[in-house]
Order: C-alpha cells, then structure tokens, then sequence
C-alpha cells in the first residue's frame, strides 16, 4: 500500500517536473533589447509585440540600450534574449567577420562566428528588406564637386566637413572601409562625432553644420529634404538585413518551433519599403513607436 | 586586463596626449565652456541678485526663477536649444552654444540664490548704522554688503563652477567635444580605458575646481569675518563692518 502510494507520488512528480520543462509560451519573459536609433526600436518592438500577442511576457528594458558594442555583450551576457541583427554589419563589426553582398552568406558567417565563439546564440530568418550605412550629401554640394559615389570623396575629402558615428573610428565598415578601399582617412578630416542615422546627424547635415552625414539608407531625412544618397561604388558596405539574434537558452525555455516561426513570419513581411515606411512615420510623422508597430502587425494580420 | 589597468593605460598613453583628440586639447576645450558660461551666469545672476537682497524686493520671484532653472534638465535644453541655435550659426550654433545656454542656465541658480540670501542676511543694524553714517545706497552695497556677503556669494560660485564642469560632457552627445567626448566615444567603441580615463579627468579638473574656489573664497573673505567665522567674541563682529566700510 505504502509502496504504491510512494510510486505514485514519484510519478505525478515526474509528469509535474516535465510540464515544467517543456513549458508553453505563458509564463517565458523575453528580453528584448535593440541599438538606439528609431528602425532598430521598432523593429524590437514589432517582434515584442508579436511575443505578447502569443502569451510571451515581455521585458522591454534594453531597446536602445545602445551602440551595438553595448548590445552584444548585454546579448552574450544572457541581460537581453532578443534583438534584431543587422546581419552585415553584425558579422564585420561585431564578431570580426568578413560580411558580403549576399545576405544569406551572411546569416551563415554569422552564425558560424557566434558559434565559434561559444556564446549560445541562434541567428533566425532574416528580412528581405535591407537597411545599410549611408554617405548622404546636400543637393548643392552634389552639385558643386561633383558627387554621386563614394569614390567622388576621395579627391575633395579635405574640402568638407563630416559627421560620422562615434564609432567609425575603431569600425571595420567604417574608417577601416573609407581607408582601404576609398584612401579617404577620417583621422585626418574634419569629423564631427554624432549617433549613427540620429536627428542630431541628420540636423547636423539640414543646418550645414557639415557637408556629408552618415545615415542609413532608409533615413526618411533623405526623402523628404531631396538629399543625395552616394553610391558605394566598391560595396564595401555591408547587406544588412534584419534578422532576430535569441539566447539558445531562452528558446530552449520555450517551444522552439513555435517561437521561431511566430518571429519568421512577421520578418517575412518586412520588405525595404516597409523598413523605410516605419521609419519614416516615426523620425518624421513623430508617431509613437508602439502604435507605429501595432498599427502594421494589425494591418498584415499578423496579431491574433 | 581589468578596468583600472585600462584606464591606467589609456591616461599614460602618449597617443592621447597629442593632436585635437587629446587630453590637453579636450580640457581645454571642458574649461572654456565652464568658464564663459560661468562669466554670462555672473553677469546676469549677480546684479539681480544683489539687487534683491540689497532692497528686499522681489525675493519670492527670485526664488521661484531659481527653482525654475534648476528643474531644467540640461540634457533637454540642449535638445531644445539645438534647432534655433543652429539655424543662426550652422558651425557653433550647432556644436557650442546649445552647451553652453544650458550651462548658463544651470550656473544662474546657484550664483542667484547666494548673491541674494549673503545680501539680504546681512545684519540690518549694521545697515541702519551704515546710512546713519551717511552712506549712500550704492556705497552702502558694494562697501558694506558685498563684503560681508562675499564667502556667500563666493560660495554659490563655487558650487555652480563644479556643477558645470562636470555637467559640461553632455555636450559631446551633440558633437561638442571636452572631456565629454572621452565618455561618449568610450561607450560607443566599448572601450573601458577611455570612458573611464574620461570619467577620472572630469573628476579631475571638478574637484581643482572645488579647491581653487575654496582657496578664493579663504583668501578673499575679510580678516575680520574669519576672525568672527572661527567664533571670535562678539568685539570681532563690531570690528568687522567698519573695516570693511574704510574706504
């Protein structure tokens, strides 16, 4: 009697014990972070929103954390599980690879460096829509010496005055690209040190402050002030579509197929135009990134 | 290699000395802009504080435009600043002066509050006896008030000079440069021995500040008032105004 009852005991144990690990998505929180600029939040909050609409409970506290040299290691670090990748410029500047035009050869490098380097994270699928650094210039100085490429730099690039992120100094697709492949070496310019496709560095260009900004080439600044984007002539820059970068211990948490392919679907649907749609309702329509991010999920039927 | 080893190497790094990115450049840079929005807060903050304290009057509005400026946080005026500033002048409206309005405004509190309640608290017999004796009312201040007020107003010098010496890096995230840019740019490129080499400067040059002020304010304050500071008999205090009233 005793004997039936312990094994009993023991048995229901073991049924609670594996509920438990192979848990639903209900009681998982996520933590979700992003670099600090308006794509990168809301591309966050598109993939936050979507987890909550499936019984994710979300913690939101690293969007904007920072530069992506902050984010990785708060990544790699298990203090965020979640953050949208620019796979490219991921693999150049973040894990030391060499990152190419193709974006799934990227996905591929890219998750070789992360697994060589031990840290447990899982690259999903990537968008096709692209976003990549930009060298963006004022009509009447396109006009004036003649630019449309970033080769058209070289022989003036003492003449202007730059502002380019605070860290393109010590980036691989940035100084490292200009120097190598342009002989344009920022040490030497004028460069006034703004946040990467920020206000400031679109202002800095819209006042003159300086004569060529580095933006993103979904910035909506370009469009809407008639900016000219330069052509990087030698694609030195990299493909970088977007891809969710997850902790494998978090989705070892979850069901794995489930979450991934909830976070698949929604990054299928976001094409360059999207990008620069989002973006542009933000930095310049100056709606809020939520109901930015509510308002596109529901229009694509992408929330239950 | 840890944090204090970083910075340790990036402070002794000859590299860092040199060129417009370097440790000489970059505080030279911090203490301009201290220093020119600490001489506009003077201007503006001191007459009107002495004047308040002097006739009484206005002491609430005082007060209250004080509170007001210290609410602000610096951060957002440089935010609001930015877009008229830089409209007017593309190269410094941009990069200097949305700094140093809201370094202005950050000093003028303190220097305000000071000039006004070191006036005001000064002794009204001592005043009544000072126009008794014939004093007209702008001797009466600068001969009588001020320097009796002096530590005061010393005081509230100091704490604005340290409060915009080290509030003044908030410049480099709109592409000022100082000591700021060090911080800035060390988060950015995750590199711990700028940030923190950045972080040891400023700490630096603010606590120079404190003590130089420090030593101003020993140095200039009445003999008399020290004397009377150190808790001297009462004989101090009648001795103090009439040597600062001989002319």
């Amino acid at each position: 009697m005793r004997s039936f009852r312990t094994l009993a005991l023991g048995a229901s144990m073991l049924v609670l014990v594996g509920a438990c690990a192979t848990g639903g998505g209900s009681n998982s929180t996520v933590k979700v972070g992003s670099v600090g600029f308006d794509e990168a939040r809301v591309m966050a909050e598109i993939y936050a929103q979507v987890l909550e609409a499936n019984g994710y409970t979300v913690d939101r506290a690293g969007i904007g954390i920072g530069d992506r040299k902050v984010l990785l290691p708060a990544l790699e670090s298990g203090q965020i599980d979640l953050q949208p990748e620019y796979i490219g410029s991921g693999l150049a500047a973040g894990y030391g690879g060499t990152s190419s035009n193709d974006p799934a050869t990227n996905k591929i490098d890219l998750q070789k460096a992360l697994e060589a380097k031990g840290v447990g994270i899982t690259v999903l699928d990537y968008t096709p829509g692209v976003d990549t650094n930009a060298l963006v210039v004022r009509q009447e100085t396109a006009d004036q010496f003649h630019l449309a490429t970033w080769s058209d730099l070289t022989a003036v690039q003492d003449q202007l005055k730059w502002a380019l992120a605070t860290d393109c100094s010590t980036s691989p697709v940035c100084a490292g690209a200009l120097k190598d492949a342009y002989g344009i070496d920022v040490a030497k310019l004028d460069v006034t040190p703004l946040g990467a496709c920020t206000t400031p560095m679109a202002d800095a260009l819209a006042n003159k402050t300086v004569d060529v900004a580095e933006l993103c080439s979904t910035s909506p600044e370009i469009i809407v002030n008639g900016w000219v984007r330069l052509e990087d002539d030698k694609a030195t820059q990299p493909a970088d579509n977007i891809a969710p970068l997850v902790r494998n211990d978090l989705l070892s948490k979850v069901d794995k197929v489930a979450f991934s392919k909830l976070l698949n679907d929604v990054s299928a649907k976001i094409d360059t135009p999207t990008l620069a749609a989002l973006y542009k309702e933000i930095a310049v329509d100056k709606k809020d990134i939520a109901d930015v991010a509510r308002a596109w999920l529901t229009a694509n039927g992408l929330l239950p | 290699m840890n944090i204090v080893a970083q910075t340790l190497a990036w402070l002794t790094d000859p590299a860092n000395w040199q060129g417009p990115n370097g440790i000489p450049v970059r505080t030279a840079e911090q203490v301009a802009i201290s220093g020119t929005s600490l001489l506009i807060a003077v201007l503006i903050a001191l007459p009107i504080g002495l004047w308040i304290g002097h006739t009484g009057r206005g002491t609430t509005v005082g007060v209250n435009v004080a509170n007001l400026g210290r609410a602000l946080p610096s951060l957002a005026v440089i935010g609001i600043m930015l877009p008229i500033t830089a409209a007017l002048d593309p190269q410094l409206g941009f990069k200097v002066y949305p700094t140093l309005i809201a370094m202005v405004i950050l000093a003028v509190p303190p220097i305000l509050v000071n000039a006004q309640t070191g006036v005001g608290e000064v002794d009204r017999e001592l005043v009544e006896a000072a126009r008794g004796m014939g004093f007209a009312e702008h001797h009466l201040l600068a001969r009588v008030e001020m320097p009796i007020a002096l530590p005061v107003i010393l005081g509230g010098l100091r704490s604005a000079s340290v409060q915009v010496v080290s509030t003044a890096t908030l410049g480099a995230v709109v592409g000022f440069g100082g000591l700021g840019r060090y911080i800035v740019d060390g988060v950015s490129q995750n590199d711990d021995g700028q940030l923190y080499g950045g972080v040891v400067l400023v700490a630096g040059l603010a606590l120079l500040t404190e003590a130089s002020f420090g030593l101003l304010q020993h140095v200039l304050t009445s003999p008399g008032l020290r004397l009377e500071r150190a808790g001297a008999s009462e004989t101090a205090m009648w001795v103090a105004p009439e040597a600062a009233a001989r002319p």
